[in-house]
């Protein structure tokens, strides 16, 4: 046992810190972009007519997760892609342009989205530590969920198809969230719907099931997952070096159990979003990254 | 056999009900105004991205709320609150100036809903109808310049100046005339709101003579009460203010 130990260590370079750093920056852009491309607000607009008005500031750079403008270089979120095409019938090709490289991050990589960029998964795994805290005080209602992601998903792409309204952006809170700054910062304003959903989701995260938005309910996460479920880029176990210590287990945002990898069970690829928690808690680095088919 | 072919049936015809129903909305507008750009298919294509409201230079693109319903986060334009400058900034001498390429909306839009429209007088007049934001309808009757000869703020502040907004009728003989006999030509008018925005015959303006909250010079008195005048002859129900933008039919 001992050699064992001395044979195998954890990984010294955790893949936590890369991704908190990604993170952090896109939640740092996503507050930047509306503060640079802000137009000055020391004049009302509703006093002063054509003729008075301060130069406005023109920058070509806007846009958050669900859809991205630097410059003339786009990124588009795929969900929205496929919601626009479903209700409009049509194919845009700039627009088509523009899915290409968040797309094939998608199937190569998987849902990367949801646990390297998304800025409110990101809030949300902070919030587990809330959710831990308050749990120690007796603050805790545990809820027994089922997975709605898909149900939601194919109800509002039925509804983007026969009422030809795309309307998933209103259960996207990474969309929600850039969009409640873009109305902060342009108009000093907010919206009920989008702070609503959040601060519900927020509330519900602390005091109840930790990620349970992540896991159950949102339509484009599960969307990434259907997208990214055939991908290149896997966690790996090395079943000899396994300890069976179940600290995996534990330290897995979805409760996928990445130990039955090692013991043989059955697991949920598609849920997994690579976020590389497992491998960061494994004492012998056992759970590794790889590009190729899956064991 | 009997029951097989009926049920067939039945289900080619459920298929054709749901087929017609893929295509039926696609031709609806709701009645707001919407953005320079924005097309018949507008509310199909819109995915609520945001950035026309970021990349709006005079922020006059704002979003519906939840009252809305399904159409909430879809970007609009209230005249009477900021209305469009078509994206022009007028210099010290009286002349506007493109301050961007395209119409930025256009530009931002990511999904082709907000059409690119190119900033330039001689195109904007020419923009396809089903692509404008509105038409303005003008009333005479509360009209200040028709009524009283005393206003002209519609025509001079239009972005599309003697295009869109006339001085006067081109087809009516009005002799002895100095002032300006505002018209609309709706060939090329845009519908960017600034008319009705800068137009003075409105409830709140009348109501600043009544109050005398406000000190108010000579001049501004004797137009408030004009403007109460004016109001008050047409009623309750009268459409405020004299220019209005509405949707085309």
């Amino acid at each position: 046992m001992k050699e064992t130990k001395s044979e195998h260590k954890a990984h010294s370079l955790k893949i936590r810190y890369p991704r908190r750093l990604i993170q952090l920056s896109v939640l740092s852009i996503l507050i930047w972009i509306p503060l640079v491309t802000m137009n000055p607000h020391d004049w009302s607009p509703s006093r002063i007519v054509l003729g008075h008005l301060p130069p406005p500031t023109v920058r070509e750079i806007s846009g958050d997760t669900w859809s991205f403008t630097f410059y003339g270089f786009r990124l588009t979120h795929p969900v929205a892609f496929f919601e626009e095409v479903l209700a409009a019938k049509v194919v845009y090709i700039p627009f088509a342009v523009s899915v290409i490289i968040p797309l094939m991050v998608t199937l190569l990589l998987g849902r990367v989205f949801c646990s390297w960029l998304c800025p409110v998964g990101f809030l949300l795994e902070l919030n587990q530590k809330l959710n831990a805290t308050l749990k120690k005080f007796g603050l805790h209602y545990e809820l027994k969920l089922k997975d709605f992601r898909y149900i939601i998903l194919t109800l509002s792409l039925l509804f983007s198809l026969l009422f030809a309204v795309p309307i998933i952006s209103a259960f996207d809170p990474p969309h929600v969230f850039g969009r409640e700054l873009i109305y902060i910062f342009t108009h000093k304003a907010i919206s009920l719907s989008g702070v609503g959903l959040l601060a519900a989701i927020f509330l519900f995260e602390s005091l109840s099931t930790s990620r349970a938005w992540c896991n159950y309910f949102c339509p484009s996460g599960g969307a990434l997952s259907l997208l990214g479920a055939k991908r290149a880029w896997r966690i790996r176990m090395e079943k000899d070096r396994c300890i069976y210590c179940e600290k995996c287990d534990r330290a897995c945002p979805y409760y996928l159990e990445p130990m039955r990898l090692a013991t043989g069970g059955d697991f949920n690829w598609t849920k997994c979003d690579n976020c590389g928690l497992c491998r960061d808690a494994c004492p012998t680095g056992a759970i590794t990254f790889r590009f190729g088919r899956r064991l | 056999m009997k029951t097989a072919q009926i049920s067939r049936r039945s289900f080619i015809k459920e298929l054709g009900f749901l087929g017609a129903l893929l295509f039926l909305p696609l031709n609806y507008r709701d009645a707001v105004i919407r953005p320079p750009g924005a097309g018949k298919d507008f509310l199909s294509r819109c995915i609520r991205c945001g950035q026309c409201i970021e990349a709006c230079p005079y922020d006059s693109i704002m979003a519906l709320d939840i009252t809305a319903g399904a159409l909430a986060h879809t970007p609009y334009i209230n005249p009477l609150k900021t209305p469009c400058y078509l994206c022009q900034q007028r210099g010290p001498d009286g002349k506007d100036r493109p301050i961007s390429k395209y119409l930025r909306c256009g530009e931002a839009c990511p999904t082709g809903a907000i059409r690119k429209i190119l900033n330039n007088k001689e195109v904007l007049a020419k923009v396809p109808e089903e692509m404008k934001m509105g038409v303005s309808v003008l009333n005479r009757d509360i009209c200040l310049a028709w009524k009283y000869d005393s206003c002209g703020e519609c025509y001079y502040n239009c972005p599309l100046k003697d295009k869109a907004l006339r001085d006067r009728p081109p087809g009516e003989l009005l002799e002895d005339i100095t002032g300006i006999r505002p018209y609309v030509d709706q060939r090329y008018c845009i519908g960017c709101g600034m008319c009705n925005y800068v137009c003075p015959v409105k409830r709140h303006i009348a109501k600043s003579y009544m109050d005398r909250t406000i000190k108010l010079t000579y001049f501004e008195e004797r137009y408030a009460a004009m403007v109460r005048n004016l109001i008050g002859a047409a009623g309750e129900s009268v459409k405020l203010p004299a220019i209005r933008v509405v949707l085309r039919p």
